[in-house]
């Protein structure tokens, strides 16, 4: 009896530890060194807008690109076909639906700029990045973990109130941005690493 | 003749005392033939908008501290009373604009069609609109949907707002790199207006100083910092190189006279000489300009040489009466000489020139008179010499050497021309940017912060014109389609019209005229959205909008009252004599001949700033080298007449002009290029130089006589190059070219009138 009560106490006590021990090694350093390991990612995604403007959530599908540590490719193949390119600075987006091709430079447009870096700055572990425009705040574990990213930037704190992105090891699953509109739109995320 | 004097003297101080106006308005230097377009240059480099920027850069902290630096300095320059405006790209930036353009949206966009709110046309906007809700740009268009689902508003600001804008942080304007928080400040006062330019920028000095960013700097430029501190550094230097100038100088007449009542009195005949030449300007032509005012000055400076002439003269114990008797005619001629020079200049149709010739007419004939008649009156007795002067070499043994030094001189002037034949295509700088003392490092500094800002590049202008304010619009809207031709054709980065901010009536009842009616718009727009996810009754305000536009009154200048927007459109359209103008700035021009061609296919013009410029200084200067050629005539003929003899006119004018061709051919050899400067320079070349022979030749008759000119030419001589000589060391090009131009003239005058006019020892 005694030494099931003793090996509760100290499976409890190394369990706290263990908790302890994980909160404490995920801080946005160890997160974002986790994030940066990663040199090329692929992922299949699902975007849903919930908007008090629609009478149904507006889905969109497609893949992501990733290659370490400033191209991004966002390709939309549903329910339209577009291609948006992030790189070096500059964003290019291609609408094959309409064969209309447009390029940003992507200090030029501060606001979407931040909605991009969200994504870039985070699959890149780039602390310094995401920090220009957001208050960066950590949660969870390894193995679970969130990520608040809350604007500073004026622009951007207009229209966004948050984005919160959750993943698992080096792995992100899910990106949600909560508008000031009232709006939502949650992005869910399945990374191949090639 | 003291009385006659002192009452001319205090009744031209006091005149100009009440009434002197000093302008610095080029259109004094425009040819009467003016095209309107010159004048629109004019205009332009005067009070354009281009001219009002100041370009502000903070840098050299860290960019957080830079973007509140920058927010700071932007709210306490907004209340400032000196700038019209001032953006720093901020948010609550504009916001007036923002409300304005989406209040009349339906009738500034240039894509309003009637297709556009057809079935079909709705149907593929609100089809667009889902795309865009789920694209990264989907938060920022989402609150505006409901009122805008067409995207007028995107369509104005991708007009508007052209790429060139530069990029934010931390919400504000920064360069590429992040080093720099940018901000553009438009003065109220024009950029010609060098005092109100210099205490906007020094408001902006203040408030950036008061602000105190943690380690930062600011960094100005602009044409009216860059107007500003050219006079500061030519007003700095000047004064500097005059005193020094001045210094030297007495000290040499001191060194000469030894009494100071006579250095003093050889001051007055050029100071009563200049006032009495500045009032007659100010007299004749109602004003008087700064430019004229520094060349007239310049050019009567041959007037310092009378009283030394006078002076040295002066045989031991003479009073001045009696020198006069001797050397009276001489004088006479040397001041007629240079009124005679200056009267084909006074009698220029460009206000300028004539202004400049009236000067040096009454100037010389006032400083000639004073030395004629009002320092003997002074006090005769006074100014004779107790002992004989010498100079301290003796310029005779250049005379003395006779032919030998005329060959000399002969092949050294043959030389001198062949230079200028070598050299005649590299003879003149053509490029008025050389000219000012602005240094290269901030002329690159300026390229650099236009370039991140998007600024105009205050170069090339296209100038539409119109009978009215409606047909300049319409004219503004004809350039508008053809530029932006040009821009898909990659001519150019972009460009800026008026009625982009204010339509023509006639653009604005089309557009209005392709807005279906409340009922129509209603049902179109329910069967577009038929099929699509949009919660019904969504677009009431969109609906409500299209209708205020159609039936509402039309956009008049008077609605965009007191914002950018009317700023804009009053400095792009511009009222005149004959009609309207429409300016149209270009942005990043890649090939300026194309665009000439279409704008002169669409009647238009293209106006390149910078080369229309230096074409209006150099027909400036064309016109000046021949009324200086028929000054010389003039000149002449005056000399044949005084001298009673044209073989001893020709030996007086013949070193005077071999003086002018190696002084320009030396200038030429040491890399200089001659100016507008180094003309009116040279003209004072060939006053002082006639001077210097005048006295050389005439007839002399005892060696004390002969050491008595000696004397006066080599005072003279040293005086002026002392004084030029200061001028030499100017860092200012402009100060520079006359002091180097100047003192080799004068050396050279003095030396060849010696040689070449000089008499032998005995007696003629």
């Amino acid at each position: 009896m005694k030494a099931r009560a003793e090996l509760a106490l100290v499976a409890c006590v190394s369990g706290l530890l263990g908790s302890a021990a994980a909160a404490a090694d995920l801080d946005e350093q160890v997160l974002m060194r986790l994030l940066a390991s990663v040199e090329r990612a692929s992922a299949r995604f699902v975007e849903t807008r919930h908007s008090a403007l629609l009478t149904a959530p507006l889905v969109s599908r497609g893949t992501l690109l990733y290659e370490r540590p400033d191209r991004l490719e966002k390709h939309v193949s549903f329910p339209y076909d577009e291609r948006i390119v992030l790189e070096r600075g500059q964003m290019t987006i291609d609408n094959r639906t309409r064969g209309r091709k447009t390029t940003i430079t992507i200090t030029r447009a501060p606001g979407i700029a931040g909605l991009v870096e969200s994504i870039r700055a985070t699959r890149a572990g780039d602390l310094g990045a995401l920090e220009r425009f957001y208050k960066v705040e950590v949660g969870g574990n390894r193995g679970e973990w969130w990520l608040r990213l809350r604007p500073h930037d004026q622009e951007l704190a207009e229209y966004v109130n948050a984005v919160t992105v959750k993943g698992a090891g080096p792995r992100i699953e899910r990106i949600e941005v909560d508008e000031r509109s009232g709006d939502r739109t949650v992005m869910e995320i399945n990374e191949e690493f090639r | 003749m003291l009385a006659i004097w002192l009452v001319a003297c205090v009744a031209c101080g006091t005149w100009l005392y009440r009434n002197l106006s000093v302008t610095t308005d080029l259109t004094v230097f425009l040819p009467p033939s003016a095209t309107p377009v010159q004048r629109v240059l004019v205009g332009q480099l005067r009070d354009g908008v281009a001219s009002r920027l100041i370009l502000i850069a903070l840098e050299g902290a860290p960019d957080t501290a830079l973007a509140r630096a920058s927010t700071k300095l932007a709210g306490r320059l907004k209340t400032r009373e000196l700038f019209s405006s001032v953006s720093n790209g901020g948010p609550g930036a504009l916001k007036k604009e923002r409300e304005l353009l989406f209040a009349h949206r339906y009738v500034l966009s240039p894509a309003i069609s009637p297709e556009r709110f057809s079935v079909a046309g709705l149907h593929s906007a609100l089809r667009e609109s889902l795309e865009l809700l789920s694209s990264p740009a989907g938060a920022f268009i989402r609150p505006l949907l409901p009122s805008d689902p067409t995207g007028e508003m995107r369509e104005l600001a991708r007009l508007m707002i052209p790429d060139g804008a530069p990029g934010r942080r931390h919400g504000v304007w920064f360069s590429r790199d992040g080093a720099r928080a940018l901000l553009v400040a438009e003065t109220r006062a024009a950029g010609f207006d060098v005092e109100a330019q210099r205490r906007a920028i020094q408001s902006i000095r203040d408030a950036f100083a008061a602000i105190q960013p943690e380690g930062g700097r600011i960094v100005l430029s602009g044409p009216g910092v860059f107007a500003s501190q050219v006079r500061s550094t030519i007003e700095g230097e000047a004064w500097r190189l005059a005193a020094l100038a001045a210094v030297l100088v007495i000290a040499i007449l001191f060194a000469v006279y030894r009494s100071a009542v006579t250095v003093a009195a050889s001051m007055l005949p050029v100071a009563t000489g200049l006032l009495v030449g500045v009032t007659a300007v100010s007299l004749g032509f109602g004003e008087v300009h700064g430019i004229t005012l520094g060349f007239g000055a310049m050019l009567i400076g041959e007037a310092v040489d009378y009283p030394s002439y006078l002076f040295t003269q002066a045989a031991v114990g003479e009073r001045l009466d009696a020198t006069l008797a001797r050397i009276g005619s001489t004088l006479r001629l040397a001041v007629l000489t240079t009124v005679f020079g200056a009267l084909a200049m006074a009698l220029s149709s460009f206000e300028g020139l004539a202004q400049l010739g009236v000067l040096t007419i009454m100037g010389a004939t006032a400083a000639g008179l004073t030395t004629r008649w009002v320092l003997p009156a002074l006090a005769p007795g006074v100014f004779a010499p107790r002992r004989a002067r010498a100079a301290p070499f003796d310029l005779s043994m250049l005379a003395t050497s006779g032919r030998g030094a005329r060959w000399v001189v002969v092949l050294l002037v043959a030389a001198g021309l062949a230079v200028v034949v070598w050299r005649h295509e590299r003879l003149w700088d053509d490029d008025l940017a050389n000219l000012t003392p602005v240094p290269e490092a901030a002329k690159l500094r300026d390229r650099a912060l236009r370039n991140e800002l998007g600024a105009p590049d205050v170069r090339y202008i296209v100038v539409a014109r119109g009978k009215n304010r409606e047909a300049a619009l319409q004219a503004s809207e004809a350039a508008a389609a053809w530029l932006g031709e040009s821009v898909a054709r990659g001519l150019l980065a972009g460009f800026d019209v008026p009625s982009r901010y204010l339509p023509s009536a006639k653009t604005q009842a089309a557009r209005r005229a392709a807005l279906p009616d409340a009922a129509t718009l209603a049902g179109n727009l329910d069967t577009a959205m038929r099929d699509l996810p949009f919660r019904e009754g969504l677009f009431a305000p969109f609906l409500d909008a299209v209708e205020r536009n159609r039936a509402g009154p039309p956009l008049e200048a008077e609605a965009l009252r007191d914002s950018m927007l009317s700023l804009k459109v009053e400095s792009l359209l511009i009222r005149d004599q004959q009609g309207w103008t429409v300016l149209a700035p270009l942005r990043g021009v890649r090939a300026p001949e194309a665009l000439s061609l279409a704008a002169s296919r669409a009647g238009h013009q293209l106006l390149d700033l910078k080369g229309e410029s230096n074409r209006l200084v150099n027909s400036y200067r064309d016109q000046s080298l021949w009324l200086i050629a028929l000054g010389l005539l003039c000149m002449t003929v005056v000399l044949a007449w005084g001298l009673r003899s044209a073989a001893r006119a020709l030996r007086v004018l013949v070193p005077a002009l071999a003086a002018v061709v190696l002084d320009v051919a030396i200038l030429l050899l040491l890399g200089e290029r001659l100016s507008l400067f180094n003309l009116v320079a040279l003209l004072l070349v060939v006053g002082m130089g006639l001077n210097y022979a005048l006295f050389f030749e005439r007839p002399q008759g005892d060696t004390a006589e002969q050491a008595r000119t000696q004397l006066s030419l080599v005072v003279c001589g040293a005086t002026t190059l002392a004084a030029f000589g200061c001028l030499s060391l100017s860092e200012t090009p402009v100060l520079h070219a006359i002091g180097v131009t100047v003192a080799l003239g004068s050396v050279l005058s003095l030396l060849l009138a010696a040689a070449l006019t000089g008499r032998r020892g005995n007696p003629v």
